[in-house]
């Protein structure tokens, strides 16, 4: 059985968050409508098979989901319009939202809400919880889904995209075969729907490859960092949500803190990053940890347990880091193309409605059995006239204003706000790096850095605070150890000709699970990066925040991975 | 030539899932469920083999809720043809016995009997997570009538037979089983495969076989609750609070060495070694928490039941055991059980008759009246030189017939964990795994409305050593087999009499159709750490210092002093290439219970410590006085382990063995 079998279907979604489920339910709904249409006599055209196939590299649906979560319900009203909203498992309405200002030892409250940040309305759920939910949608409405598979690369033809394949199993470290080998299968899809989320390692080939960026923003991402708590009864209201500015992240670090308060006495509490920052000792698990140590967060916490971990980069370039989203055979959806609705820094809702967009124009593809660019189009034509783009437009320029510091943002975005987004810039469009390039070598932050600004704050007490071996244990993250590594450094020479010195290896500090480690030989004193490739919680910020490039993720077995459950 | 092969499954909760409910009962509604790892490894056996006969079918069978299906599902994905399910309320409470009984008549209903046309083979998984019995096989096996080889780690088909693997205490033993067979399999063989996509897609559409009690023609009265010959009558959570850590004091690294030796001896001052004081210590809890965990039907008769006291034994007296033999020596869990023995017939006012079987081994038999045993029947016979476990089932057979014992135990060694079973099958028996304490108690059976005694109250931990659990039944011979290091072996009284008689069975040619190709006993690797006593186990800084040289050393110089040790290694160390897979401890590599676990620079990661929270005592040596394995530990060693550890193997060699017995099998 080491050949390759073909699978073959209309529609191939891969990944199952709410991107790709909402691609997959919005596509079902048409195509039954469509049909009761025909049978009934008032569509004059041919019913529609319903052949959509939707895999997901998590052990199940919503194991690889993770987000704050607070919620916009409105792209719920549009995926699902029967549904009553007390339906969706949502953990509370938005009862309570503040802001906080974070210095040492202290928090102000912000007497208003900056634009756009307002939850009235909104509801704080577990994504994860939404998302097994809306997979059962799905199925009930005849998508095929499947947890547990991975897909390793997109398959082309001539004129675009052919399908995707999943990858083979039962590979040793060095890629031979071993006893319980399964060769992969290729799937051929008429049109490949590319849900992977934030900075999907397909998604990066196929805008590589057809240059699908060309003349736009580089994407540019934030990682967040987060743990879900249980508190002692009354500490911190469900529906409550918190978030924070400051503390512990230095002026020029774009970043905030929050927490909301969940069903059942949990409190989710997390920290968001962007990845522009600069200093290469800067380490997110870490800054986390001591921005759990300000009284503020401290009370909240102090009497309760750790329950989950884990970390998940976020692209937040906006309107202009959008790529094309179509090519032959091939759309982008959801955090895959960059669909997040800043300064809210939403992107559950954008991710749905641009599945609808996508499922819209899939349908109409299938109608005419054409695949073609041209025909799939229609899809960036459907997003600039809907009010996903209405929301996106305005803050097109936002996250690029806070490139330089806060205060300068602020500045930018106070005058995008009175200009209609247009705000500073020259040409309507600031521009921004990617962050990768951001990093600046170690010899300027050898003194005050962050290690050595926290230096005090950096024993974790296992109470409060957690080394990063710890919290992946709480991410409940598995990898087969007998695989090939899935975190791969392209040239080991780089490391050690270039970035030890240049930049004191930084993976060891970004990666919020641990996988990068650097070690030193006692004997001959030589330095290496030692991958652990078993810790790896799928949140991508290595791929995206080496100032080599010489960090590649790709995807372990399917089914491998951090299982969130309430994240 | 239409080979089936037929692979048993089990679905269970995760593990670490697990919750106990408030009525004393497992709640398993709220964990997620798994195919039991070990049928996994059982699945991808049959898959090894049809990947050499093209045209095998296969099938893979449980018995089980509906729920089932999504295993079985994932079953046909990895490639297997048939998804068979036996799903009937009236299976409800079955115990082992009605499993195995139950399972069989389904495969003789589908066709699998001992003189099938077609040849078949029999894969299951070595035991299950949430049992822990390792007696379904077994059960299975004596239900169809067919020869059986368990605790197998490889197997070769060769046309009409197998070869294969059977791990045994310290060493291992190649078989070669006639097909048609049942064969089970350890989590040492070959990892099951993933599903593909194509499969899942298949197995998704494809349709469970569902099988009901009327359709496999059983008689409920003999499966399910009615049918089963043992019961659990409570179960109560362990608590295990290792109490803090000890940091041993001084100011060389001779000083301390020197401190844990004076601090192990003095807690094991009285002498009993630290496994029976485990024993004990479960036994207390037990004791302290039975009292607010009886349910009302168990309370003892003298709190005042209205039932009429009934002697369930029906005339069965004396209680039996089995001298495991390796050649002319017995094995130390035969000797052990023999306490047990001892205190029970002292109760109940009866004798221990205890079983030889070998060849011209009947010089054993003074050593065993010395140990308490009233009574030998010795069997001699060349073709018994080697355990076989069909001729021993049938000598066991035809001594119960004749003896009538009401109790019957055996050491829980691989071969007496799949023995008891096929005999418990054969004679009608219930039979209890694995036991850590073995009672004298009374039952008060609601349904029957009578107080019955004097059963056997067969203890065990379950639930991955979480709880602790009571089965008692009354069916004779009352069958048990108990934990190997649990029990302390008596005092020999040289002095001790008793009689020797010699016993004739009937054997069959058919019993000895299984050829016994090779027996090794001798250091068994890595297979070794779950057995072992005392675990030395290094960090990643012991592969970056000395290589684990120092680790070894330190196992080695146990090892020369008779104690049963062996080496393990931390994740760090084994990623780091300093050790094989094979020896990692931890939550991803083994979980381990050694009487006496040595941490060598191991920092005690949150995963490593789940590894090993079932140790007896811990001892840490780690220059880091803010390391989590002293959180974790009994006694700790701030310091360097390449100071402390050339101490610790002088002391060794001086006779200090960390209070651990020296193993008289080896």
């Amino acid at each position: 059985m080491s050949e390759r079998e073909i699978i073959e279907t209309d529609v191939l979604v891969i990944g199952g968050g709410p991107g790709g489920l909402a691609t997959a339910i919005h596509l079902a709904d048409l195509i039954q409508d469509h049909n009761e249409g025909v049978e009934k006599g008032t569509i004059s055209e041919k019913p529609l098979p319903l052949n959509v196939l939707l895999i997901d590299k998590g052990a199940s649906f919503g194991s690889h989901s993770i987000s704050g979560a607070v919620i916009n319900p409105i792209a719920f009203k549009e995926l699902l319009p029967d549904t009553p909203i007390h339906d969706i498992p949502f953990e509370s309405e938005v009862k309570q939202d503040e802001l906080r200002f974070l210095v040492p030892g202290f928090a102000f409250k912000a007497p208003f809400h900056p634009p756009y940040m307002s939850n009235q309305g909104n509801y704080v759920a577990s994504l994860g919880k939404v998302v097994r939910w809306l997979a059962n949608i799905a199925e009930q409405k005849g998508v095929q889904i499947f947890s547990g598979f991975a897909a390793t690369e997109l398959l082309y033809n001539h004129q675009g995209v052919l399908g995707a394949c999943t990858g083979e199993t039962g590979l040793d470290k060095h890629f031979n075969r071993m006893a319980n080998y399964q060769a992969g299968n290729d799937i051929h899809a008429k049109i490949t729907v590319l849900a992977e989320g934030s900075r999907g390692h397909l998604t990066k080939g196929l805008i590589h490859k057809f240059d699908l960026a060309k003349d736009r923003n580089p994407q540019v991402y934030s990682i967040g960092v987060k743990e879900v708590w249980e508190v002692p009864e009354g500490t911190f209201e469900k529906g409550r949500v918190t978030h924070t500015m400051g503390y512990p992240l230095a002026l020029d670090q774009f970043g905030g803190g929050f927490i909301y308060g969940m069903a059942d006495n949990q409190v989710a509490v997390g920290l968001v990053i962007g990845l522009d920052y600069r200093d290469p000792t800067f380490d997110p698990h870490h800054a986390f940890q001591v921005y759990k140590q300000h009284p503020f967060v401290k009370k909240i916490l102090q009497k309760g347990k750790l329950l989950r971990y884990g970390a998940k980069t976020i692209p937040e370039g906006g309107l202009f880091s959008l790529p094309q989203l179509y090519h032959h055979g091939v759309m982008i959806v959801g955090d895959s193309a960059g669909f997040l609705s800043m300064p809210s820094l939403k992107g559950i809702h954008p991710a749905i409605q641009s599945g609808i967009l996508a499922a819209k124009t899939a349908f109409e593809a299938l109608k005419n059995a054409d695949y073609s660019e041209k025909q799939l189009a229609l899809y960036e034509e459907l997003f600039k006239q809907s009010t996903l783009y209405e929301d996106l437009y305005p803050v097109r320029n936002f996250r690029q204003g806070f490139h330089q510091n806060l205060m300068i943002g602020s500045i930018h975005f106070g005058a995008q706000l009175v200009t209609g987004g247009y705000g500073l810039s020259l040409n309507g469009k600031l521009s921004i790096e990617e962050d990768a390039k951001c990093l600046q070598p170690l010899a300027l932050y050898k003194n005050h850095g962050f290690m050595t600004k926290f230096k005090n704050k950096l024993t974790f007490d296992k109470q409060l605070t957690f080394d990063k071996v710890t919290d992946v244990f709480y991410s409940g993250t598995q990898h087969d150890e007998e695989q090939p590594c899935h975190c791969t450094i392209p040239d080991p020479s780089l490391c050690a000709d270039v970035c030890f010195e240049k930049f004191g290896a930084p993976c060891q500090y970004f990666c919020p699970a641990e996988v990068y480690e650097l070690v030193s030989d006692t004997k001959t004193g030589k330095k290496e990066i030692r991958i652990h490739p078993a810790n790896c919680v799928h949140c991508k910020t290595c791929d995206i925040k080496d100032p080599l490039r010489n960090l590649v993720w790709t995807p372990p077995y399917g089914g491998d991975g951090p299982e969130y459950e309430s994240m | 030539m239409g080979l089936k092969i037929i692979c048993l499954m089990k679905q269970v909760p995760v593990p670490s899932q697990m919750r106990m409910g408030s009525d004393g009962l497992m709640d398993r509604t709220k964990a997620k469920s798994i195919i039991n790892v070990d049928c996994t490894f059982g699945l991808e056996q049959g898959l090894q083999i049809k990947n050499r006969v093209k045209d095998a079918e296969l099938f893979v069978v449980s018995m089980g809720p509906t729920s089932f299906e999504q295993s079985l599902k994932k079953a046909l994905a990895m490639g297997y043809d048939r998804a068979i399910l036996l799903s009937d309320r009236r299976l409800g409470g079955s115990d082992t016995y009605a499993t195995g009984l139950s399972l069989g008549t389904l495969l003789k209903k589908l066709g699998f009997s001992k003189d099938a046309k077609d040849p078949f083979i029999i894969f299951s998984g070595r035991q299950t997570s949430d049992g822990d019995t390792a007696h379904v096989p077994s059960q299975v096996a004596e239900t169809l009538g067919i020869p059986q080889a368990t605790f197998i780690e490889k197997v070769d088909y060769q046309d009409n037979h197998l070869v294969v693997r059977r791990i045994i205490e310290g060493g291992y033993q190649v078989l070669k089983v006639p097909v048609p067979c049942l064969v089970s399999i350890t989590p040492t063989s070959i990892p099951a495969r993933r599903p593909s996509l194509k499969g899942a897609i298949k197995a998704k559409k494809a349709k469970i076989e569902i099988w009901n009690l009327d359709q496999i023609e059983v008689n409920t009265g003999v499966v399910g609750i009615n049918g089963s010959p043992t019961i659990v009558a409570r179960v109560v959570d362990i608590e295990r609070n290792r109490p803090p850590v000890k940091i041993m004091e001084g100011h060389t690294a001779q000083e301390l060495a020197g401190r844990l030796v004076a601090t192990i001896e003095q807690s094991a001052e009285s002498q009993i070694p630290i496994a029976n004081e485990i024993a004990h210590k479960k036994a207390d809890l037990f004791k302290k928490e039975a009292a607010p965990a009886i349910p009302a039907e168990t309370k003892p008769a003298s709190t005042g039941s209205e039932f009429p006291r009934v002697d369930f034994r029906q005339g069965a007296r004396g209680i039996l055991t089995w001298v495991e033999l390796h050649g002319k020596t017995p094995a130390r869990s035969s000797l052990e059980i023999l306490n047990p023995a001892r205190q029970l017939a002292d109760q109940l006012g009866t004798k221990v008759t205890s079983v030889l079987i070998g060849d011209n081994i009947s010089s054993v038999a003074q050593e065993i009246i010395a140990l308490g045993a009233d009574e030998i029947i010795a069997i001699n016979d060349p073709r018994l030189k080697e355990y076989s476990i069909l001729p021993v089932t049938s000598i066991f057979a035809q001594i119960i017939e004749r003896q009538r014992p009401e109790i019957a135990l055996f050491g829980a060694t691989t071969s007496g964990r799949e023995l008891a079973p096929r005999i418990a099958s054969r004679v009608h028996a219930g039979v209890t795994a694995d036991c850590t304490s073995l009672k004298v108690g009374e039952f008060v059976h609601k349904i029957r409305k009578s107080v019955m005694y004097p059963c056997l109250e067969s203890i065990r931990p379950t639930y991955g050593e979480s709880k602790l659990a009571t089965i008692v039944g009354f069916c004779c011979p009352q069958m048990a087999t108990a934990r190997p290091g649990t029990f302390q072996t008596l005092k020999p009284d040289p002095a001790r009499t008793g009689t020797v008689t010699e016993f004739k069975p009937q054997l069959k040619d058919s019993d000895f159709v299984v050829e016994i190709m090779e027996t090794l006993r001798e250091e068994g690797g890595a297979q070794n750490l779950f057995a072992a006593d005392i675990i030395v186990s290094g960090g990643r800084c012991c592969g970056e210092l000395d290589d684990f040289k120092l680790v070894k050393e330190l196992t080695k110089a146990l090892q020369d002093k008779g104690i049963n040790a062996d080496w393990g290694a931390s994740r760090q160390a084994v990623d780091h290439g300093y050790a094989p897979y094979g020896r990692q401890v931890g939550q991803t590599g083994k979980t381990v219970r050694p009487k006496i676990y040595v941490a060598v620079a191991i920092s005690g990661a949150i995963q490593h410590i789940a590894g090993i929270k079932d140790a007896g005592k811990i001892i840490a040596i780690n220059q880091d006085s803010q390391a989590n394995i002293y959180r974790h530990c009994d006694y700790g060693i701030v310091r360097d382990y390449l100071d402390v550890l050339p101490e610790l193997i002088q002391k060794v060699r001086n006779g200090f063995t960390f209070g651990v017995t020296p193993s008289p099998a080896k």
